[in-house]
């Protein structure tokens, strides 16, 4: 009953830490902006350098800050999750003052390790791609946060109250670039990474790692094509590629209260998304280019930080996926309750502060996921994989896309924007099918028959 | 194995692989909230630990703290059993180093000076790393002196020397009398009247069979190290 309670109150101080840091982050970003254009300015406020500071500061708190903090911590998660998972207790032996802190002090024993490790490389390298192998593996992953809304935009007069007769109606946004092209430069960075892996396998002269680079390779260039079509649902349904806006609509309400979420509107177009950036982060069950137990992997020949570094990238690929998968089907950062109603009740800074903490929360909710599908499964076998994708995956992505416009198509009322009464019809859509999808769940099939017990066997 | 499966191809609902996988979600996120939120059950006997609802499913030991207790028939360090005025049972009778496949029991054997009648080994060392643990020293002893019911380990050590047991180490635990034994009927110079009456009232009669309860000395139960360490661990 002790550890219920405990547990209770680590989430409270969970809850309480993703607030806090969402406001030092807002705040963050108003001191800088207000700053640079201080600091850089000829006096009078200047919208372009405050954008700078905004940017710098957010580039800061959410990507050095939120995202690799939270990649390195998952490193310790995975392991004391999946321990949760299977009955066990998980990394404990490390204990600071008689307490193993859940494993955390296992992050510094690691980052340790990796830095001190002896450098070993094999004699018979390409040293140039060797060298870009774990660069180009983790910097398009570390990029890729960059379009992620993690907070709606707040007055900087709302931050800072002194600096409301300088820069007039300044928005201070949660995000490091508002980029025009939205999902178009997260698939773009994501295919990318590629070229990281296949030349890490390519360039480190064993065969082994050839075979890994290859598989890593030719999956993710097939589940490329099922990611991109998984998300054309969703930006027909959004008419928007930016993630911002998206955000935006699904804060519609659709059926009285309830908000126009992602995985209301496009419940295939979210499991195929979530299946192939599964296969993109290249973790079990689609970890064949890793395969530990049959080729080590592409990164067989590398050592210490360089192979940290593409073990890291894995991890911040979990968080990057689980940011994505928010924004674009899980409402963002919609709190849960009505944000009109919110914004009334308190203050603009903490129904920023509010919204990022809800954004934050589902992201962890996503990443728990992620782990325990990865602990889940067995590692699928090369036919499956390729089967998977091109026989089930792509063709359901494909009619998900022709479903989605022909009934937005039907519903459209001309308006350039989008309305909740055109979202209702392929909400219901949504809805049937996520019924359809529990039913299939829940009542067809079973544990199997006991060979020899009385169950009726099929065929008879 | 449980159950057979029959080697069929997956049928469609089990080839679009999300119904299983979601269901398989839901089995393992029970035993993830079941283990987050609920306290571990440190009884060292793991199948004796309660289940169910609200309850952890943890089965781990954490190893060096805590030990499961060895089933009554393991045969663990080897003692050198003690009558009740301390001195060895063993009268350097050489059955249990001539039964010995390994040959890794030494005995010297003597006599006492205040009984000059009876032997007893004056050395007695076993070498532990010889030792293949067959336990026929315990079946070959007429005397019931040797005794492999301690319930640990040889301990590790650093030095090779350190694993050769001899009489000083080797006798301990609680000592044993049976109605039969000489020193009781005959009674010791250097035990007082008194204290041997209530030697011969302690005594036990010598076993005709081997059961669980003579081949485990009374008070020197795994079990009740088990229940004990249970006790322990849940005080603390």
């Amino acid at each position: 009953m002790t550890r219920f309670l405990g547990m209770m109150v680590m989430l409270v101080v969970l809850a309480g830490a993703l607030l806090g840091f969402s406001l030092l982050a807002y705040w963050v970003a108003a001191a800088l902006g207000t700053g640079f254009s201080a600091w850089f300015g000829s006096g009078s406020p200047d919208r372009v350098l405050m954008y700078y500071g905004v940017s710098v500061a957010n580039v800061v708190m959410l990507m050095l800050v939120a995202m690799m903090v939270a990649g390195s911590l998952l490193t310790v998660a995975e392991r004391k999750w999946s321990a949760l998972l299977q009955n066990r207790i998980g990394a404990n032996r490390i204990k600071v003052l008689g307490s193993s802190l859940g494993g955390i002090p296992f992050l510094v024993a690691d980052a340790l390790k990796m830095l001190t490790k002896e450098r070993v490389e094999p004699s018979g390298k390409t040293r140039v791609l060797y060298e870009l192998g774990p660069i180009l593996s983790f910097a398009p992953v570390f990029a890729l946060f960059a379009v992620v809304p993690i907070g709606p935009p707040v007055a900087i007069q709302a931050i800072f109250p002194s600096a409301a007769n300088q820069g007039a109606a300044f928005q201070v946004p949660l995000q490091v670039a508002s980029v025009d092209a939205g999902l178009i430069y997260v698939f773009a960075l994501a295919s990318l990474q590629v070229y990281g892996t296949s030349l890490a396998g390519w360039s480190s002269n064993n065969k082994l790692a050839l075979l890994g680079g290859v598989r890593a390779s030719s999956q993710m260039i097939s589940y490329e094509v099922s990611l991109g079509l998984a998300l054309v649902g969703a930006m027909l349904t959004f008419r928007t590629l930016r993630l911002e806006q998206m955000v935006g609509v699904q804060s519609l309400p659709v059926f009285g209260a309830v908000p126009a979420w992602g995985i209301l509107l496009q419940p295939i177009g979210f499991l195929i998304f979530f299946a192939s950036a599964f296969a993109e982060t290249k973790r079990a069950p689609f970890d064949l280019p890793e395969g530990e137990s049959e080729i080590v992997g592409y990164f067989i020949e590398y050592s210490g930080m360089k192979f940290g570094l593409m073990f890291l990238a894995e991890f911040v690929e979990i968080v990057i996926l689980s940011s994505i998968v928010t924004a674009v089907f899980l409402g963002g950062w919609h709190p849960f309750v009505s944000p009109e109603w919110l914004r009334t009740v308190v203050s603009p800074l903490w129904f920023g502060a509010i919204c990022a903490a809800a954004f934050l929360a589902k992201t962890v909710v996503l990443m728990w996921l992620q782990i325990t599908i990865r602990w889940l499964l067995p590692r699928f076998r090369y036919d499956q994989i390729q089967k998977l994708c091109w026989k089930l995956l792509l063709p359901a992505a494909i009619v998900n896309v022709f479903v989605t416009a022909a009934i937005l198509l039907a519903s459209s009322d001309g308006n350039p924007t989008v309305s909740a009464a055109e979202l209702r019809p392929i909400a219901w859509f949504g809805v049937a099918t996520l019924v359809v999808i529990s039913i299939v769940t829940a009542a067809v099939g079973g544990r199997p028959h006991p060979a020899g017990s009385h169950a009726p066997a099929a065929g008879h | 194995m449980p159950y057979q499966l029959d080697n069929r191809p997956p049928d469609l609902r089990e080839s679009m692989y999300f119904p299983e996988i979601i269901r398989g979600i839901g089995k393992v996120a029970k035993h993830f909230f079941r283990n987050l939120l609920f306290s571990r059950d440190r009884n060292p006997d793991v199948l004796e630990r309660p289940r169910g609802l609200g309850l952890s499913d943890n089965v781990t030991l954490q190893y060096p703290e805590e030990r499961a207790p060895y089933p009554p028939g393991y045969r663990g360090l080897h003692r050198l059993v003690p009558r009740e005025d301390g001195r060895p049972r063993c009268v350097a009778c050489y059955m249990c180093a001539t039964a010995c496949p390994a040959q890794c029991i030494y005995i010297e054997a003597g006599e006492y000076p205040d009984d000059p009648i009876e032997k007893y080994p004056v050395k007695f060392v076993i070498d532990e790393l010889r030792c293949v643990v067959c336990g026929f020293c315990v079946e070959a002893c007429p005397k019931d002196a040797i005794r492999m019911d301690s319930g640990e380990h040889a301990p590790p050590s650093y030095t090779r020397a350190a694993q050769i047991w001899d009489e000083k180490r080797l006798l301990r635990g609680p000592p044993v009398s049976y109605q039969y034994d000489p020193w009781l009927r005959r009674g010791s110079a250097h035990v007082p009247p008194e204290k041997l009456e209530e030697m011969r009232a302690r005594a036990r009669p010598f076993p005709e069979n081997a059961t669980d309860e003579a081949s485990q000395t009374p008070g020197f139960s795994v079990r009740v190290l088990a229940a004990e360490a249970k006790l322990r661990a849940e005080g603390s």
